[in-house]
């Protein structure tokens, strides 16, 4: 098996007059993006990086950021990407997490964390952006050597990525990926949806989610070019897929739900370039998934899968007309099986949660193998999705089993929204609970029960989540009660919260 | 340290996750049509922008366009923080 960055460079020694990628209006050949990637590789090593490092980047969509993985994957550092977004606490535990020695980031976020808040970092911090504070500035690294530096030591098992599953008040999850599973994910994907060089390839999620990621790795080791969208909006997708006569990309159900919406009022885009289109993340709305199909004259697939175990299942469409609301069958190298609660493999038919094995598993998770390993039965991991597998080997999905919402494609666990919102003196219970949302998908809901001493207001809620939770963590729906549903043992009956409100309260 | 003007909170929520390249029209940019605040940020960006100020906004005053474009919506917090600072 190729290293990561030796078949991009490779790649980009076949096709040097080719764009390689464009974000915002800027646009780099390959000749002209290796020699970047060199140039960061190099600026990376004079600045004290180490084979191993592990560097924190509150990453966005942008050249720089792709710029960076293949740096990474050059040197054998790690990358440890991040919502920026996110609150400090959060920050910390992350970068803990993923022992994190350095980080590169924006003035905003160096100026907020690292000069006012109290954010430590034990080796170098580097400025993206621009001159900052004394801090290097990747921004110079243009104006040295733009030879690849090759590191003997890089074997091509290091990790390349550890991403947060959680981590706000809670223990984060960090999945180690290798510069092999990412090369594998990418290698797979390029199979199964037949992309070529002639492809472009749009990723339009954030860089520091998997989706993305794959999305940029993918066409940058065959020659097709990568396209980047900075910010998601329906409009700038549409605008983006016409002006860039994008082919392929896997997009957030999500997403998908409000491209429908202005594909309906305006149709005015020409997105007839775009020959494959994937669904993913979270089970698209069935009435969206067929407008969507008649909209588009292309290929439509849906995929199941989990951070942990990449792509499982694959559903085209086209050629799977009666399996509609199937997930679809499973990939080459990968296994499912359903068990129920005590872990016994089910029927074709039976209900139960949906476990998989893959080749494509992630490392398991950071210096946490424990946590990881009590997730995994007999080689297979347990998602917490619940389904079921019909007579033809199409998997169906039902239902979650573990607590997680959903929202615009990114997952947020309550327990993470629950511990922040107790730390309010006037809270005395609460429990968060996904509420349906026609945009995102669903919504962070809460139900909270005041301590009685003081009336609790909206606003002093609102205000504590600003202060301490991430962007996509904020409660879109306050419910103030003088109980919560409970059941005889006295547990909040979760399942229950939904109907509670709606039977309850205007919503 | 030394408060930052209306101006300058609003410019600097609106870049947290990127730079804005073309300054020159700021004014008249549609920071929610652009993707700037996208759906999972809006809340804390008004809630930030109300606890900043001491001010607070209606339901129908965040429901009109023009709070969605920079300029505006800076002259609509520097409207409320002068009546707060009259009455």
């Amino acid at each position: 098996m190729k290293k990561l960055a030796d078949l991009f460079y490779e790649t980009a020694g076949k096709f040097p007059d080719k764009i390689a990628i464009w974000c915002e209006n800027h646009s780099l050949t390959y000749e002209q993006f290796s020699k970047r990637v060199s140039q960061y590789s190099n600026f990376l090593l004079e600045n004290g990086i180490q084979y191993n490092d592990k560097i924190g980047l509150p990453m966005n969509n942008s050249i720089e950021s792709v710029g960076l993985i293949f740096a990474a994957a050059n040197l054998g550092i790690g990358l440890v990407p991040i919502n920026p977004t996110l609150p400090i606490e959060s920050i910390k535990n992350a970068f803990e997490c993923g022992d994190v020695k350095h980080i590169i980031a924006r003035k905003h976020f160096l100026e907020q964390y690292l000069v006012e808040g109290n954010l430590e970092i034990e080796g170098i911090s580097i400025c993206l952006d621009e001159q900052y504070n004394g801090y290097p500035c990747l921004q110079d690294a243009l104006n040295i050597c733009g030879e690849r530096p090759i590191i003997n030591q890089v074997k091509g098992n290091e990790t390349l990525i550890i991403t947060m599953t959680s981590g706000s008040t809670g223990n984060p999850k960090p999945i180690d990926l290798t510069q092999q599973s990412k090369y594998q994910r990418a290698m797979t994907h390029i199979k199964l949806y037949d992309i070529s060089k002639e492809d472009v390839v749009l990723a339009a999620t954030p860089l520091y989610h998997s989706l993305a990621e794959r999305l940029v790795i993918m066409p940058l080791l065959i020659g097709a070019t990568a396209v980047v969208l900075p910010r998601f909006t329906p409009s700038l997708w549409l605008q983006c897929v016409e002006e860039k006569k994008v082919s392929f990309t896997i997009a957030v159900s999500a997403q998908l739900s409000q491209i429908a919406v202005v594909l309906d009022n305006e149709n005015e885009f020409n997105i007839e370039s775009l020959r494959c289109l994937v669904s993913s993340s979270a089970l698209l709305d069935e009435q969206v998934k067929n407008h969507l199909i008649d909209l588009l004259k292309c290929d439509f697939h849906e995929m199941y899968g989990t951070s942990e175990t990449s792509t499982i299942t694959n559903i085209n469409f086209a050629e799977s007309m009666d399996k509609k609301q199937s997930v679809g069958r499973v990939l080459p190298g990968a296994q499912i099986k359903i068990l129920d609660d005590v872990g016994k493999e089910l029927e074709s038919g039976k209900i139960g949660e949906i476990a998989c094995s893959s080749n494509l598993m992630c490392n398991g998770y950071y210096n946490k193998l424990d946590v990881f390993n009590q997730a995994v039965q007999n080689g297979y991991f347990r998602t917490g999705d619940m389904g079921y597998v019909d007579c033809d080997g199409y998997l169906y999905f039902s239902g979650r089993k573990k607590e997680v919402i959903i929202t615009g494609g990114i997952n947020v666990y309550p327990p993470d929204i629950e511990q922040c919102l107790l730390k309010m003196d006037l809270v005395a219970e609460c429990a968060v609970f996904a509420y349906p949302d026609d945009k995102l998908g669903e919504v962070v809901a809460v139900i909270i029960v005041s301590n009685n001493e003081q009336e609790i207001k909206k606003r002093m809620v609102q205000v504590h989540c600003a202060k301490n939770l991430a962007d996509f963590q904020q409660p879109h729906k306050i419910f103030f009660s003088n109980e919560l549903p409970k059941n005889a043992m006295g547990k909040v009956m979760k399942n229950k919260l939904l109907a509670y409100v709606q039977n309850n309260y205007e919503c | 340290m030394r408060k930052m003007t209306v101006r300058e909170y609003v410019l600097n929520e609106i870049q947290k996750k990127y730079t804005i390249e073309d300054m020159q029209h700021i004014d008249e940019l549609n920071y929610v049509e652009s993707g700037y605040i996208d759906s999972l940020g809006i809340i804390q960006f008004i809630v930030g922008i109300e606890e900043e100020f001491g001010i607070e906004f209606s339901d129908e005053e965040i429901a009109k366009p023009e709070f969605r474009v920079v300029g505006k919506l800076i002259e609509i917090i520097e409207g409320k923080v002068r009546s707060n600072e009259e009455s």
